[in-house]
């Protein structure tokens, strides 16, 4: 055993590591589709015990990867260049619920919804949502800066997050923003928010609570055209509505989700549009009858409204649980996570269309549509010979369509090492330059996180290759 | 000292690159509106203007988010956003003078902050000149986007230290069907304090929610410890908070809009003002801390007291240390002794930042309260 395992065993105990290869394949893999296979991974109770980790990270020069749930969708928690996976499994307790300063102090390991399920009692909740949430922790939505439907109304993870404290690739435990927000000097909370375990390790975050809305109303609105249903986004934009969110599935994944969740889904539809309106009874009121009048003038078959909570949770969780169904269908897909601008959702359906007809793989759509962030679901069988190469041009095709419309490869599942090639098709030499000149501020020996989230100056011809060895993905 | 106001992107780059070749000092500015903000400028050899670049680059309504260059006037881009009944509700102080780029780089809001959130919240993307000559671009032009790292949110609030910001791009929220305002007032900050909380925790979520003590009110038109409510939406909304806020003097329209004008500008209007930073609930301590006049976000945490002199400032300051505030003197008449008194540890850090994007420090010395 090499001296910096041994090292590394000393600070977390005998019960504090996994390095048999049996367990170490556990960890090669998060909810994407790439691997890599860690050389140990650590599990520590606290911000001394990743500051020592990082200090033999360093002194040796192993790489060191940080993990949550490992439910991320881009590579981001997979140790790429084996070395050092650290989890933050242990590291979850919830250390503060303050409801009157509405704020929550926590772990990276506890799990997303576990906060607002602490909070509910005093009438609050933490709203970023992605749809992993009852599995994923709080430590990867910061670093990935998750999303999740209602971020549409409330904001992504870095709308929600006022403090962290963080261990610096030197060792150093440093705290950044705090209770209350617009701190004097470079926001560097914000900065690490998003950085995807290349710039340091959260250990400890503070996050904003919100006030419960008072009403809540939900809707199912049924098309028989794709066009009509992108449409009626824009035309909610124009009646001056934020919905809380406004979410589409497409024909093909209602026919799936609707086989395996029984929400109630319309099977012979185009489309539909779950809408969630949320606020003050009387705001909410007039939304619904102002969103109601947009399905109509957008040529909606059907407006379904939840008739009470149990309705509502049965809508959503057809949307929370439509990647669960999709394995039902197809033993592998592969999703993206491309964004374009509200107004170009239709046309960037019907691309998404003409790359599933070019390319013979069935592609579905279940998608965050309020906010242009597009998840085509792209089906596909690996054990059949050229299928992962196809799955991967047609997604890496409709990312540049993406790029090419104004958008972005990706609004919420993060680069990782999935999409690291992409990065000079949306950004210029001089931007990728300044990045990496951030990256170095932090990270000069480049141990953190590496072959993710920044591609090299001169890419090694194994970098350019985007690296997949696919497999069933777990929810979003 | 010589001035150049380029009026593309490159020629500013190509004008901070000659400057960082000479090894000369730069001043970069909009138009000057914020030169009592954030510390002085300590000398400088050239002053770049950014007032040249003031042009819409990309807007579409529909998608909700534009992009415009950084020196467009705030209020000639709030016009703008107002043509299609949208906004940019940031409130910023020196509205009429500012530009969009001094908004940003001094990371000001105003009352709405409390719904609406910040620039850090707003802001979507931007482009930058930086002293290399180059021109580089940060997010992007949609509302969700994880690519790359957010540079943008280290230039916010960064005082021209960084690099030049050319170009911001914000997403945009629909201008709320009507408003009304509301002014409670009261003869003490607990129970001031004591109504603030009875709001927050219940169902109606104002979009700004201001305390101001008697001095501060005064400037207002008005008297006592004044809680401010703003609300936004349908009639039928604005009469519940006509009903729960009862007893609220009510304004609207052009009274609405010079009352929230007076509370946006107090900074400004005051000599030297130092900005607190605290929890919700130190609010009461906060308001009867104040020697004079004093305006709070009460529904963010974040104070503003005025004071009349930088020592009278600084002893505030210092007096309120045991205190787990963050104190800064932001706005000063003059020069003063110590502007940010607990920068903490993560300056360090901002200063590895400032070397890694201008290594002689020749941008906007002396800003950022003569920490950077």
């Amino acid at each position: 055993m090499p001296d910096w395992k041994q090292e590394l065993i000393r600070i977390v105990g005998e019960r504090g590591y996994l390095d048999r290869p049996e367990d170490l394949r556990l960890y090669e893999y998060d909810g994407g589709v790439d691997k890599g296979r860690p050389e140990i991974v650590v599990f520590p109770r606290s911000a001394q015990d990743v500051s020592a980790i990082v200090k033999v990270s360093r002194r040796h020069g192993v790489p060191i990867v940080g993990r949550g749930a490992g439910t991320g969708l881009s590579g981001g928690a997979i140790a790429r260049s084996g070395g050092i996976l650290i989890s933050f499994a242990r590291m979850n307790r919830i250390l503060e619920i303050d409801p009157f300063n509405e704020r929550a102090v926590v772990e990276p390991g506890v799990v997303n919804l576990d906060i607002s399920a602490a909070a509910a009692p005093y009438g609050y909740f933490f709203a970023p949502d992605p749809s992993s949430q009852r599995a994923c922790t709080i430590g990867g939505n910061v670093a990935e800066n998750a999303g999740g439907p209602h971020t549409l109304a409330y904001g992504v993870t870095a709308n929600h997050v006022l403090g962290l404290e963080v261990v610096l690739p030197d060792g150093e435990i440093l705290r950044t923003g705090g209770f209350w927000p617009d701190a004097a000097g470079y926001d560097l909370t914000g900065l690490i928010t998003g950085s995807e375990g290349a710039l340091c390790l959260v250990t400890k975050v503070i996050v904003r609570l919100m006030r419960k809305p008072e009403s809540v109303e939900t809707f199912l609105a049924i098309y028989d055209s794709v066009d009509d249903c992108a449409t009626t986004v824009s035309e909610i934009t124009a009646r001056a509505i934020t919905p809380a969110a406004v979410e589409m599935l497409d024909g093909s994944m209602l026919q799936m989700v609707e086989e395996a969740v029984h929400a109630g889904y319309p099977l012979g539809a185009a489309g539909v549009l779950l809408i969630e309106l949320e606020g003050v009874r009387e705001a909410v009121a007039e939304q619904a009858a102002q969103v109601r009048q947009a399905c109509a003038a957008c040529r909606a078959q059907e407006i379904r409204q939840a008739r009470n909570e149990q309705e509502r949770q049965l809508l959503w969780k057809g949307r929370k649980n439509a990647f669960g169904a999709i394995g039902r269908v197809s033993p592998f897909y592969y999703v993206h996570d491309g964004v374009v601008p509200r107004t170009k959702i239709a046309p960037t359906l019907r691309y998404i269309e003409d790359v599933s007809r070019r390319s013979g793989l069935a592609i579905g759509n279940i998608f965050h549509a309020g906010d242009g962030n597009m998840h085509p679901i792209i089906l596909f069988d690996a054990r059949r010979p050229g299928d992962i190469e196809k799955a991967q041009k047609a997604g890496f095709d409709i990312l540049e369509y993406c790029v090419d419309s104004g958008g972005s490869i990706t609004g919420e599942h993060g680069i990782g090492m999935e999409k690291i090639h992409l990065m000079d098709r949306q950004f210029s030499q001089e931007s990728l330059e300044m990045m990496r000149r951030l990256k170095m501020t932090f990270d000069p020996a480049r141990l953190f996180n590496p072959g993710k989230l920044l591609p090299e100056r001169q890419p090694c011809p194994e970098l350019r290759q985007p690296p997949v060895t696919p497999g069933g993905s777990l929810p979003c | 000292m010589r001035c150049v106001r380029p009026v593309t992107e490159k020629e500013l780059a190509e004008a901070l690159r000659a400057a960082a070749e000479e090894g000369e000092r730069v001043e970069v500015r909009g138009a000057g509106s914020k030169r009592r903000m954030g510390g002085p400028v300590a000398e400088a050899d050239v002053l770049i203007e950014t007032t040249g670049m003031a042009g819409v680059r990309q807007y579409d309504p529909r998608d909700l988010t534009v992009s415009v260059e950084a020196g467009m006037k705030w209020r000639d881009f709030c016009a703008l956003l107002e043509e299609n009944r949208q906004m940019a509700p940031l409130d910023p102080p020196c509205a009429e003078t500012g530009t969009v780029g001094g908004v940003v780089a001094a990371n000001l809001s105003g009352p709405r902050r409390r719904l609406y959130g910040a620039a850090r919240d707003m802001v979507i993307g931007m482009s930058y000149a930086t002293v290399d000559g180059a021109v580089a671009q940060t997010g992007g032009m949609v509302v969700k986007n994880v690519a790359g790292l957010d540079i943008h949110k280290a230039l916010i609030g960064s005082f021209g230290t960084l690099a030049v910001i050319t170009v911001v791009n914000f997403k945009l929220a629909p201008q709320p069907e009507k408003t009304r305002s509301y002014a409670l007032v009261f003869d003490s900050a607990a129970e001031l304090a004591a109504r603030r909380d009875a709001v927050l925790s219940g169902p109606l979520q104002p979009a700004a929610m201001d305390a101001l003590n008697p001095a501060a009110a005064r400037l207002a038109g008005l008297d006592g410890f004044c809680l401010l409510a703003r609300a936004g939406g349908p009639e039928a909304l604005l009469e519940r908070y006509d009903r729960e806020l009862q007893g609220a003097r009510r304004y609207e329209g052009g009274q609405e809009m010079a009352l929230w004008r007076a509370v946006e500008e107090f900074a400004p209007s005051q000599r030297f003002v130092v900005r607190a930073g605290h929890r919700l609930s130190d609010l009461r301590a906060v308001l009867e801390s104040a020697p004079g006049a004093c305006v709070s976000r009460a529904g963010t945490g974040v104070s503003w007291l005025g004071f009349d002199s930088a020592g009278e400032a600084e002893q505030w300051m210092s007096d309120a240390s045991h205190a787990a505030w963050s104190r800064l003197l932001e706005w000063s008449d003059g020069p003063a002794g110590v502007y940010w008194p607990d920068p903490g540890p993560e300056l360090e850090w901002m200063r590895k930042i400032k070397s890694a994007f201008d290594p002689s420090g020749i941008l906007n010395p002396g800003r950022l309260y003569g920490r950077i």
